[in-house]
């Protein structure tokens, strides 16, 4: 059972991965942290499974939706709580997101209920690898999360967007001199983070089958931990931290309990972050 | 302004007359229901609303009891203990109330317990089944029968219905489900049945692959599963999503209710459970239940409304016997010994809890049907 459950932990992780990358991308590019990442998440989980139980849209069709929804989402949330409060520090624009997360949560809850709202079921069937049943669902997330992760490597890498968001992220007010529109790639790259988050949630909810308000906290709250474990501003950094946080919870739960897999997966970050407090592929912060 | 004070007090006139198309003289009797009529539970407290609305609708049409017209206060829950233990000190401090029914889940109920127990009102809960519920205190009362009873049933029925002998279990963590667990366990292990293993979840869990993947490698002929429609719906597709088919699921009557059809979809198809309401129960009062709720809500009522219907329609003879003292409603309320409610004959035991026959239910092409191999 221990290579099922590895695959559980990799297709879990794998979803924190995505998650984990767009608190990268904001805290890389702006140096800032948002709280309401989670529900942004929560938003295209719930834009995703509308588009599958209601309209009977294919899975790929509510997938693009979703992330469209969170890109919207997160570009909206940049304008009201991050554009007018630049110069303003790092607590206001933090507060307005913790604002922002109760409010589209409790929306949520007026406008849907609090109750799961199931999300119908796709490729039911499983397959044998060298022996063992795989689900295909969690084949098609692992390649899905794969492609995601090549694409933003190839947008962060290769597009001029992608040069300016890198320049951004080293200096600021070097980049805006050099003449790099630095609020359209703080924007464009609040939007790329909350469009990955909403990636998430599309498929989150086609793999569990339920898409409820409060999804957001303790995904955002996994999400947050990944991309620090992983060290703050490295995408690989947050991929793999995604991935260790998801296997170790499955495997606490083959090897002690299902009660113990956020205790578990928690502590052996909190052991990491002693020993190394840059995160896994961090870099050594500078000393003041 | 005197002009207009004629068709305003007019219209308030009529208004007051189309609200009220019964001119009660006396005073109405106001019953409490704690119930969770929002939230993860939201399914069952509805079906609790509509049936005790219609059941006082009928009592109040046929004169209310001795001349006084029924009246309910509801208080919503979420079946969340903070909440119910909130409303417990609300409606014990208003002095209209005289009686409570609620709340729905045994954690909720019990929570409540210490408050009504002090206050000395009747506590009278259609669903909890905690075996240690009703003999918590005197003014506790069961009627859906308690998981000592159930229990052993299901044990029964896995083992000796069904022939499976390697079982393992996967329960809710709360009072209910570890009650029932155990009942189930130790049942099951006195019949000679192998307990390989035994799973818990947290209420809020959504992910169940891995303890799924866990089970599984245990090789269960059954998994007994004490949960409700929510989880059982996502245990099931994610069961059938891992492929293991091989396996007999199987839940206690917590599970009976339509929504689970709804959400579970074919994944739920040889899902073994119980009841102990059946809509298509010949006796009459169950048919002028069923074609009641039938015609005012178009839809069939399931067995939570027919413990809440009983729950009124017991609380209710009970006024109509010894009056609105709370005292007396809890010293008359002790002798039932026979009311026949819908959900079966209603006689307390000493620990004010009652015993139930169940059904053997097995859900096939998406519908729930009697198991009669």
């Amino acid at each position: 059972m221990l290579v099922p459950q590895l695959i559980n932990g990799l297709t879990q992780g794998s979803l924190y991965a995505l998650i984990a990358i767009g608190f990268v991308i904001i805290f890389g590019t702006m140096n800032l942290v948002t709280f309401a990442h989670g529900e942004v998440y929560m938003a295209g989980a719930f834009v995703g499974a509308f588009a599958m139980s209601l309209w009977h849209l294919p899975w790929f069709v509510a997938l693009v939706m979703g992330m469209a929804a969170a890109w919207v989402l997160g570009f909206l949330i940049e304008k009201v709580a991050f554009r007018p409060l630049r110069t303003a520090g790092h607590m206001p624009p933090l507060l307005i997101t913790i604002g922002l997360s109760i409010i589209l949560k409790d929306l949520a809850v007026v406008l849907f209920g609090a109750e799961n709202r199931p999300v119908p079921s796709i490729y039911e069937q499983t397959v044998r690898l060298a022996g063992v049943q795989v689900s295909v669902l969690q084949l098609v997330i692992l390649g899905l999360a794969g492609t995601l992760f090549l694409v933003l490597r190839l947008v962060i890498q290769g597009t001029k967007i992608g040069r300016a968001m890198r320049a951004t992220a080293q200096d600021h007010e070097a980049a805006s001199a050099m003449g790099v529109n630095v609020n359209r790639v703080f924007s464009i790259a609040f939007a790329l983070a909350s469009c990955l988050g909403g990636a998430a949630g599309v498929m989150i909810g086609i793999y569990y089958n339920a898409v409820y308000p409060t999804m957001g906290g303790t995904a955002g709250l996994k999400g947050f931990a990944a991309c620090i474990f992983g060290g703050l501003t490295s995408i690989p950094g947050a991929i793999l931290g995604g991935i260790i946080i998801g296997v170790v919870e499955n495997l606490t739960v083959q090897f002690l309990a299902s009660g113990y897999r956020d205790v578990v997966a928690f502590l052996v970050m909190v052991i990491v972050l002693v020993l190394r407090p840059q995160g896994l592929l961090g870099r050594k912060l500078k000393t003041v | 302004m005197k002009t207009k004070m004629v068709p305003m007090l007019l219209t308030l006139f009529t208004l007051l007359l189309v609200a009220a198309p019964v001119a009660w003289s006396a005073e109405s009797i106001h019953i409490a229901v704690s119930a969770p009529l929002t939230g993860n539970f939201a399914e069952y407290g509805q079906n609790w609303q509509k049936a005790i609305s219609m059941a006082v609708e009928w009592i109040n049409a046929a004169g209310g009891i001795k001349g006084r017209p029924l009246e309910i206060v509801y208080g919503d829950s979420k079946s969340d203990p903070k909440d119910s233990a909130a409303l417990a000190q609300k409606f014990t401090s208003d002095n209209r109330i005289v009686a409570e029914i609620g709340d729905f889940s045994s954690t909720a109920s019990m929570a409540a317990q210490p408050i009504y127990d002090r206050a000395g009102m009747v506590q009278l809960s259609p669903t909890t089944s905690h075996p240690k519920w009703a003999p918590g205190s005197p003014w506790s009362f069961g009627i859906v029968g308690t998981q000592a009873g159930e229990g052993p049933f299901m044990a029964r029925y896995a083992i000796e219905r069904l022939g499976k002998k390697r079982i393992a279990v996967l329960h809710i963590n709360n009072d209910w489900g570890i009650a029932s667990k155990e009942y189930f366990v130790n049942a099951a292990t006195e019949m000679g049945a192998q307990v390989l293993g035994v799973e818990s979840y947290f209420e809020t869990e959504k992910d169940f692959t891995g303890v799924l993947t866990k089970l599984r490698g245990l090789k269960p002929e059954l998994i007994y599963v004490p949960s409700f429609y929510n989880e059982m719906a996502l245990i099931s597709k994610q069961r059938e999503k891992l492929g293991w088919t091989d396996v007999v699921v199987m839940g206690p009557g917590s599970l009976y209710s339509p929504k689970l059809l709804e959400l579970g979809g074919n994944s739920v198809n040889g899902l073994y459970t119980s009841a102990v309401f059946f809509p298509n129960d010949p006796r009459p009062e169950v048919q002028k239940f069923v074609k009641g709720f039938e015609a005012k809500y178009k839809a069939t009522p399931n067995m939570f409304a027919g413990v809440a219907y009983d729950a009124i329609n017991l609380m209710a003879e009970t006024i109509r016997k010894v009056g609105t003292d709370r005292k007396a409603i809890r010293d008359e309320l002790v002798k039932t010994k026979n009311f026949p409610g819908v959900t079966g004959k209603i006689a307390f035991t000493e620990r004010r809890d009652v015993v139930k026959d169940y059904r053997h239910l097995v859900v096939k092409d998406g519908q729930f049907t009697l198991f009669d191999k």
